[in-house]
């Protein structure tokens, strides 16, 4: 008994590398811990991280995926096809989607403690997810689609080392042992793109729904530039050369061994089917100058580029649908390597190669319309890709053959989405809704309430060139004490999605044991929508001028004085007073002579003479020191009761 | 009725300094228990946005390392950095930050955890942090869980002005503010000793309001003063630290968890031509001497290690030590120094008390005076003589101006 639940206990590392079109170098660290949750052991686990374990039975949570990430996933040359963009492209910042298995009622509740809990695991701002305006409950288009679904994005998170940290510390080996050691922040974060993913699966529902077993899913994709060694050469046939790299060169570290808890350590490179098939191609006119044929066997052991460890196993993906080709993985056992002779694979290209990533059936991309800070419009739109039209020309024999799009977008409460504008768009020709969009779904934005949501399935025909969708919106206005401090920035609009229910991105290989025993490769083989998420956009607001209460006052205070400056002036001033004021100046400034003088002439008509002193003033005097004495005694009241209180 | 007031005045003004004796000495005695320095908290706060102040975080991070060099752990430590600094676009060095131009130092490391991060360095936040009053859902890792034991650092950077502390260019933090908090910490016995260190321009005035004992505090410049950078790292494009921290950890990067300096040694340390401010202590609300406080009860965590014969008796023995050493205060060998000092402070304290009273009479006359014109009791004729002492007053003030 005790033995069969050690074994239910496992870890699986894995990383998957894969030369991309565009001289960069996708890797992918795939780490898989699974538990099952009995009350046996005291809840406690061997390898499985306990602060999970615990999150899954606190928050009765079904499923969860938690995604980091930095940059965006380029599909155009990178692809869109394959399992990786699928499943681990994700959308700029934060992406936080859990289904609980709880009650209605109570399922907003866990999300919010949900939201908190894992802002202190994994050092993020996740708790900004609780709010109401944040997140919201998509009916059917996205992908695990449940009543109980709850989804919310933070665009603008930063993502760096603080998140990767407790990330790492899931681990049971940490970043000490095993592939895990290749994650040096500075070249992981030199990056074109990373993302880190946290996939969460409670499995079978024993009694009274707890749950007995979970899968931790945990994976980190980076697009690294390797730092081309022959860049200093200036052949003409060396620019077209695909850069040459190893572990060493892309992430400054090597492998010296596996993690000793992990039940299979394992290193795969992958060669996509547009470069397998363009190698084959190659390959082909070179054996038309020579004189023997090939074997795809004898092919892939002298290829047009050389490796510098044998690789353990080839797995050649069974190619059914795609006439394209096959793509080509190489196994490579990490056990088999030590401390002395660590593991450092490194690929060096003989023959210069361009070829083209696998493309989603429509790449999607997202844009603004309009200017001002008033209204705008959201458009969308979908364009053919050239490389997919062929198979899908090979399914559309039958006339009414459709391509089906749905479209998940969620618009925040103060981009204020008017559904009734929505505009649609088939090669370039306005088309009636009725005809395009089969099904959809909106719930309007409630202001500082909840975000706007809007789900749509389009069917378009499979020969389209270009779709796009426009809807218009007004901005609203945020409360004064809403606005972040860098709110001159603009507000973004967190990505939609756009999945390809019809297509499924999948690498078949052959069956083996080897295959199933190994989780990366099983997940390559599940049958999941191509999903891709289109950019976040960015929305100009009207910020308030916080300056602006300051200006305000100043001016009222400036204007207020001049008003009762000039009021007082006039109301004080005593023309009379003055005038008398300038004529004893003047009289002053006669002298002696002109003072006898009047005298003189008022002694003369025989009336008293008067002083130039006024008697006025005098009595200002008077009022004067009435007003002094009166300060005084004040002064002395309050000086008393100061003192003596 | 004249002796009676005295007799009156004299049972109170005899009564008075024992009350607080004895209050003292039941406060004294209730944390007495609560003295054992338990544990080290440090809150490290960057409050400043934007790429431009990346200093304020270099500053904040080096202070981060430098506690964690010295023993606190990752979850005693509450780190607040108001922006993405070292996976901004702009940052040339992805995942790394730099105080020093000579870049031998990656101050953000392998293993760094931030608890609080971009939009949410808020005054609100920090005060909730210093208070302990969280929403139920906050997770411990976002809180500070201190006890009446604990000794925290609170350590604040950022861009401050006359009494108050700018958060994130948008809100601002008051003397006041700090003042109440620290206030509230202290009635809710959350620290012991607490030691703000504050590294911005005018922070001096920052402290005006605090007034709970046990509080230390440190500031880069005095009113009036700016605080500088200390170099400008060209490759990088910015300046990357503030001159009092890079002094700080001058000072520090000397020092090991072993290490006895003393707190006024850091503070002797600072000389304010390479400041070119002058650095500010406030001491008055701290009772224990600085020249025998180690910088370890802050920036470290170094514990007192108490032996115990037998379980269970730990605490006994320790109040009996304490009365021994009481007596043998002068032959306190190094060891035993700092559980020393704890006595030393209790005995000052009463003792300053106790003679709070008599100190009233003999050096404030007026104060006596004051008490006995409360004693009279017939209010009117104290009105009456008063406007009748006023009278002279206005006929003097008459003639004189007449």
């Amino acid at each position: 008994m005790k033995k069969a639940k050690k074994q239910e206990e496992e870890f699986n590392e894995e990383l998957l590398l894969k030369p991309l079109p565009d001289r960069k170098v996708l890797a992918h660290f795939h780490f898989r811990s699974s538990a099952s949750l009995s009350t046996s052991n005291g809840g406690h686990h061997h390898l499985f991280p306990k602060a999970i374990s615990q999150l899954v039975q606190k928050f009765r949570v079904k499923e969860m995926e938690l995604s980091f990430t930095q940059g965006r996933w380029n599909y155009e040359s990178w692809g869109g096809f394959d399992p990786i963009p699928s499943s681990n492209a994700k959308p700029p910042g934060v992406e936080l989607w859990a289904v609980f298995d709880v009650p209605q009622h109570q399922i907003d509740a866990s999300w919010q403690n949900l939201t908190h809990t894992l802002s202190g695991l994994f050092c993020a701002s996740i708790n900004f997810l609780e709010s109401t305006t944040t997140y919201s409950a998509p009916e059917w288009s996205f992908p695990p689609a449940s009543g109980n679904l709850r989804y919310g994005t933070l665009p603008r998170e930063a993502v760096c080392t603080e998140n990767l940290t407790p990330w790492l510390k899931l681990l049971p080996c940490r970043d000490k042992a095993g592939i895990a050691v290749l994650l040096d922040r500075p070249s992981i974060y030199r990056g074109f793109y990373h993302s880190q993913r946290l996939h969460l699966t409670s499995t079978g529902s024993g009694s009274e729904g707890m749950v007995s077993g979970i899968i931790l899913e945990q994976t980190l994709t980076v697009v690294l530039q390797p730092n081309s060694q022959r860049a200093g050469m200036a052949y003409a046939s060396e620019r077209h050369i695909q850069p040459s790299w190893s572990l060493t060169s892309i992430f400054g570290k090597q492998v010296s061994g596996t993690c000793v808890l992990a039940k299979s350590s394992n290193v795969y490179l992958l060669l996509d089917r547009g470069l397998v098939a363009e190698l084959e191609h190659l390959h082909k006119e070179n054996e038309k100058s020579a004189e023997n044929g090939f074997t795809s066997q004898n092919f892939w052991t002298k290829p047009s580029f050389e490796l510098s460890a044998d690789p353990d196993r080839i797995f050649i993906e069974e190619n059914s649908l795609h006439s394209k080709g096959s793509s080509v993985l190489y196994k490579f056992q990490v056990e088999k390597y030590s401390e002395s002779e660590p593991f450092d694979l490194s690929l060096t290209w003989k023959i210069p190669v361009v070829w083209l990533s696998q493309q989603a059936p429509l790449h999607a991309s997202r844009f603004l319309m309009g200017s001002g800070n008033e209204r705008g419009a959201i458009a969308i739109s979908l364009k053919s890709t050239q490389l997919s039209e062929g198979f899908m020309g090979a399914n559309a024999d039958d006339e009414r053959c459709d391509l089906q799009v749905n479209v998940f977008q969620v618009v925040p409460w103060y981009v204020k989405v008017y559904f009734h504008s929505l505009q649609v768009f088939v090669n370039q020709q306005p088309k009636a809704i009725s005809d395009i969009i089969e099904k959809i779904h909106v719930s309007p934005s409630k202001d500082k309430v909840s975000p706007g949501v809007m789900e749509m399935v389009l069917k378009l025909p499979c020969k389209v060139n270009s779709a796009a969708l426009t809807i218009e919106f007004d901005k609203g206005f945020l409360h004064i004490d809403e606005y972040p401090p860098d709110a001159n920035q603009g507000f973004d609009i967190p990505s939609a999605i756009i999945s390809f229910p019809n297509f499924h991105a999948s690498m078949i290989f052959l069956k083996d044991d080897s295959v199933n025993k190994s989780p990366l490769l099983s997940k390559f083989q599940e049958k999941s929508p191509v999903m891709s998420y289109t950019e976040a956009l960015l929305v100009p607001l009207t910020t308030p001028d916080f300056s602006m209460p300051y200006n305000v006052i100043t001016i009222t205070c400036t204007v207020f004085a001049l008003y009762f400056g000039s009021l007082l002036n006039v109301l004080r001033r005593r023309v009379a007073e003055e005038e008398r004021f300038l004529k004893e100046k003047a009289a002053k400034k006669t002298g002696r002579l002109s003072l006898l003088l009047s005298k003189l002439s008022a002694k003369l008509r025989g009336r008293q003479w008067e002083p130039p002193s006024s008697p006025p003033a005098s009595s200002s005097f008077i009022n004067a020191k009435l007003v002094f004495k009166v300060i005084l005694v004040a002064g002395l009241a309050v000086g008393w009761q100061y003192f003596f209180s | 009725m004249a002796t009676f007031i005295n007799f009156k005045a004299l049972v109170q003004l005899l009564l008075l300094p024992c009350l607080l004796l004895c209050s003292s000495i039941a406060y004294n005695s209730s944390s007495v228990k609560a003295t054992m320095h338990t544990n080290n908290w440090a809150v490290l706060v960057c409050t400043s946005r934007f790429w431009f102040n990346y200093r304020h975080m270099a500053n904040t991070l080096s202070l981060y390392r430098t506690v964690k060099r010295l023993g606190i752990p990752d979850e005693r430590i509450i780190l607040m950095l108001a922006d993405d600094m070292a996976c901004n676009t702009r940052n040339k060095y992805p995942a790394q930050v730099f105080n020093n131009e000579n870049h031998r130092l990656n101050l953000y490391g392998d293993n760094v955890e931030v608890d609080y991060r971009g939009y949410e360095v808020t005054v609100e936040n920090f005060l909730r942090v210093l208070t302990g009053r969280h929403e139920t859902a906050v997770p411990r890792s976002k809180r500070l869980l201190s006890d009446e034991g604990s000794h925290i650092l609170l350590y604040m950077t950022g861009h401050g002005g006359d009494e108050f502390l700018k958060f994130q260019d948008s809100e601002e933090l008051q003397s006041h503010d700090l003042a109440d908090a620290v206030k509230q910490m202290k009635e809710k016995h959350r620290f012991k000793e607490l030691l703000i260190m504050v590294d911005t321009c005018q922070a001096a005035t920052l402290f005006n309001q605090l007034q709970s004992p046990g509080v230390l505090a440190i500031g880069s410049s005095m009113k009036g003063e700016n605080s500088y950078s200390h170099h400008l790292d060209s490759d990088v494009g910015v300046s990357v630290v503030d001159r009092f921290t890079y002094y700080t950890l001058a000072f520090f990067e000397r020092l090991n968890i072993y290490d006895n300096a003393s707190l006024s040694s850091l503070f002797s340390s600072y000389n304010p031509s390479t400041l070119m401010s002058t650095a500010y202590y406030r001491r008055d609300l701290y009772q224990r001497r600085l020249e025998e406080v180690p910088v370890t009860n802050f920036f470290g965590s170094v514990m007192e290690t108490i032996h115990t014969d037998a379980a269970y008796k730990a605490l006994s023995r320790k109040i009996s030590d304490r009365s021994e050493s009481q007596i043998s205060l002068d032959q306190s060998i190094h060891r035993e120094e700092r559980r020393m000092l704890i006595n030393i402070n209790v005995c000052d304290e009463i003792h300053d008390v106790s003679t709070e009273g008599q100190e009233d009479d003999s050096k404030c006359p007026w104060s006596a005076f004051y008490r006995k014109m409360q004693k009279i009791e017939n209010v009117d004729s104290l009105v009456n003589y008063g406007l009748v002492a006023m009278l002279p007053f206005l006929v003097f003030s008459t003639w004189l101006f007449h």
